[in-house]
């Protein structure tokens, strides 16, 4: 009878040494999610860039875009202007907090939009072009070591906590020395892979490590994807009028 | 009066090639606007049965409620109030139907198209099923699978899809989040297209699950009243029966239009509302009516403009008519004069005149009347092949003609009038004539 109490108890302590393991191993993936939403950050500074966008279309073909980004992380804010194509020239993205508007020239109209919408019919999404918020928008379903390519990674799984963002699923290959993110999965609420994400190539701007190329991969239409390359970093200030729609207004008249 | 109307007959039949000429004038007028009030009047006819068609009903309610996160989505949970409202107007429901809608993208390998998609209850639906002209597959599993989809011919070429094979529906949740189905293809139908009505059907239970709504939720109910007359009255029950006690007073007034036809708004103009969010689910009741509102100004319209070239012929005729009934006069002058030496009063030799206006203009009337029967019979008779968009005032490809009774009443009397106000100066004058000087007369 002492056996069996002694058996039990010496599983009940592997159980508890396990759960604690493993609640410390969740927190440890849930620093790594702060981490990363953090280094996407422009605290204290502002950033721009030129993205240059290739969106490959089976019916429509290739077609590239060239957008000029201004960010500033403290307030929310950034301003996408598209520069080409010559057709959309002067069309843009405002956002204000948790406003998103679209400005079309040729009727001189604001539209609002939404951030989880894809942006100009590309497979990138508004939402793609700001910081990163998986610390706040997901909880850790589970995770996996593994590697890919010759990196060392966790294989996070993602569940949104609510419906502020586009995929209800998520799936990220960080690298584990770095905290970078390599590759995401992003699946429907049927948990439908929709979208690869991946992110070759990172870059240091200050304490912000931001990709400068990301292939989005549509996974519904095969062979439509977005390739994007940033380049033309800045963190000099950004005049406030920037991120007005007064500005966006007139900057291409 | 039986005596001057006798000879104001005869007189008309005597001169057989002038009255036909001017009674011809007075048909041609009147069967143009005849036709165009006939054609403007079976327009509204055909849009009024096209739109319901296309709309799925008479009386249209949709449902709104805002979520936790403060966003506000279009459903209708199961509502005890709406129930009873059901039951309680059952009489005046023909049918109804209880649908949810999106508008997805279906794919299929590489192709992709944005297409109306409704989610039905097939089994309650038999209408719908029975109306539907199948060109490939079969509609008999429709009620008993969720994952299935019939798709408009169209659709699938375009897709390259066939019967039997899987298509991908992407959409936005209600909220807006990610989501896909895959759906295998039941049936090809014949595309409705040409009434407003392209749109691919699935099962309501399976789109409610992509659009994150319960199986038992929808989006719209329609309804199909026994009597259009009423139709009005019958939203009203349901709008003040439907009203939350805190809604405002004033939103009793009928709301702005706001249906939409395979997706797209009938209302082109977006308005931007300031709202309060409220608890609940609040409804909107819109009728065929509200839409109607607006083809039948541009009909008003059109019709006016077919009065003022029907004036400006009766006008014409007019002259035609006074001169003619001057030139009469002068040649009955004698015969005017024998009449009034016989003893006929002036009033009668007037009334006289002012007869054979009358019965010119009903032998016009009658003529115009028939020639429009007999235009509107042959062209009604043809079926066009026309531009989908113009099917939409069409009944089965065909050009109907309607006309009210009032119309074709007022019509007649406005040619009586004109006519009698043509020959009115020259009846005066015949009446006014001295016997001895028309006696005398050498005409």
């Amino acid at each position: 009878m002492k056996k069996v109490h002694f058996l039990a108890a010496v599983l009940l302590c592997i159980l508890a040494m396990s759960l604690v393991a493993q609640a410390q191993d969740l927190r440890h993936i849930e620093e790594i999610l702060d981490n990363l939403d953090a280094q996407s950050r422009f605290d204290g500074s502002d950033f721009s860039a030129v993205l240059t966008m290739i969106v490959e279309d089976l019916e429509q073909g290739i077609e590239k875009m060239v957008v000029r980004q201004f960010r500033r992380d403290d307030g929310e804010r950034f301003l996408l202007l598209i520069q080409e194509p010559v057709t959309q020239r002067g069309q843009g993205y405002l956002l204000e907090g948790d406003n998103l508007w679209f400005y079309d020239p040729s009727s001189r109209q604001f539209a609002h939009t939404s951030l989880k919408e894809t942006f100009q019919g590309s497979d990138a999404r508004n939402a793609d072009f700001g910081s990163s918020s998986y610390s706040s928008s997901y909880e850790i379903e589970g995770y996996l070591e593994g590697t890919l390519g010759s990196f060392e990674v966790y294989i996070i799984d993602l569940k949104a906590v609510d419906d502020t963002v586009p995929f209800p699923y998520v799936k990220l290959w960080v690298t584990k020395d770095s905290n970078l993110v390599l590759k995401t999965e992003e699946y429907s609420l049927t948990y439908r892979l929709m979208r690869t994400g991946l992110f070759p190539k990172y870059t240091k701007v200050g304490n912000v490590v931001i990709p400068v190329q990301m292939v989005f991969i549509d996974e519904l239409i095969e062979g439509n994807k977005t390739q994007i390359s940033v380049s033309e970093i800045s963190t000099n200030d950004i005049p406030d009028h920037v991120f007005t729609k007064a500005y966006i207004e007139r900057v291409n008249r | 009066m039986f005596l001057t109307m006798k000879v104001a007959f005869r007189n008309i039949s005597r001169q057989k090639k002038r009255s036909f000429l001017l009674a011809g004038a007075i048909a041609f007028g009147m069967m143009i606007i005849t036709l165009m009030n006939a054609l403007t009047g079976g327009a509204v006819i055909n849009i009024r049965d096209n739109f319901s068609h296309a709309l799925g009903g008479h009386v249209f309610i949709t449902g709104r409620e805002w979520t936790d996160a403060g966003q506000m989505i279009m459903k209708i949970r199961p509502d005890a109030n709406l129930d009873r409202l059901l039951e309680e107007n059952s009489g005046q429901i023909a049918a109804f139907t209880r649908r949810s809608q999106a508008m997805p993208s279906l794919i299929f390998g590489s192709q992709q198209t944005l297409h109306m998609l409704y989610g039905v209850d097939f089994v309650e639906e038999e209408r719908l099923v029975n109306s539907l002209v199948v060109i490939e597959g079969s509609l008999a599993e429709v009620g008993k699978r969720d994952d299935i989809i019939v798709l408009p011919e169209p659709v699938a070429e375009r897709l390259g899809v066939e019967v039997g094979e899987t298509v991908l529906i992407r959409l936005e949740t209600l909220t807006g989040q990610q989501n896909v189905g895959e759906v295998q293809v039941a049936a090809l139908i014949k595309d409705q297209e040409e009434l407003g009505l392209s749109a691919a059907y699935t099962s309501r239970a399976y789109l409610n699950g992509l659009l994150g709504m319960e199986p038992h939720e929808y989006q719209i109910l329609n309804m199909f009243v026994t009597d259009l007359d009423q139709v009005e009255q019958f939203a009203r029950t349901f709008r003040e029966g439907l009203m939350a006690p805190d809604e405002e007073e004033e939103q009793i007034d009928e709301p702005e239009v706001t249906v939409t036809v395979a997706g797209v708004p009938i209302d082109p103009v977006q308005r931007t509302e300031e709202v309060t969010p409220w608890e609940g689910t609040r409804y909107q009741v819109m009728n065929i009516n509200q839409i109607m509102d607006a083809v039948e100004l541009v009909v008003g319209v059109l019709n006016r403009v077919g009065l003022i070239i029907f004036l400006i012929l009766l006008v014409v005729t007019m002259v035609g008519i006074t001169n003619t009934f001057r030139m009469i006069m002068i040649e009955r002058t004698k015969e005017i004069g024998t009449m009034r030496a016989f003893g006929m009063h002036q009033k009668q030799v007037k009334n006289i005149f002012l007869w054979e206006a009358v019965f010119l203009g009903l032998l016009g009337c009658l003529g115009g009347l028939v020639l429009a029967g007999l235009i509107a019979l042959a062209v009604g008779s043809i079926s066009l092949n026309a531009d989908p968009s113009l099917q939409f005032f069409l009944d089965n490809s065909r050009i109907t003609f309607a006309l009210p009774g009032k119309d074709i009443v007022t019509n007649v009397v406005l040619v009586i009038f004109t006519s009698l106000l043509a020959a009115y100066w020259p009846a005066r004058a015949a009446a006014k004539m001295s016997p001895i000087k028309a006696l005398s007369s050498h005409t």
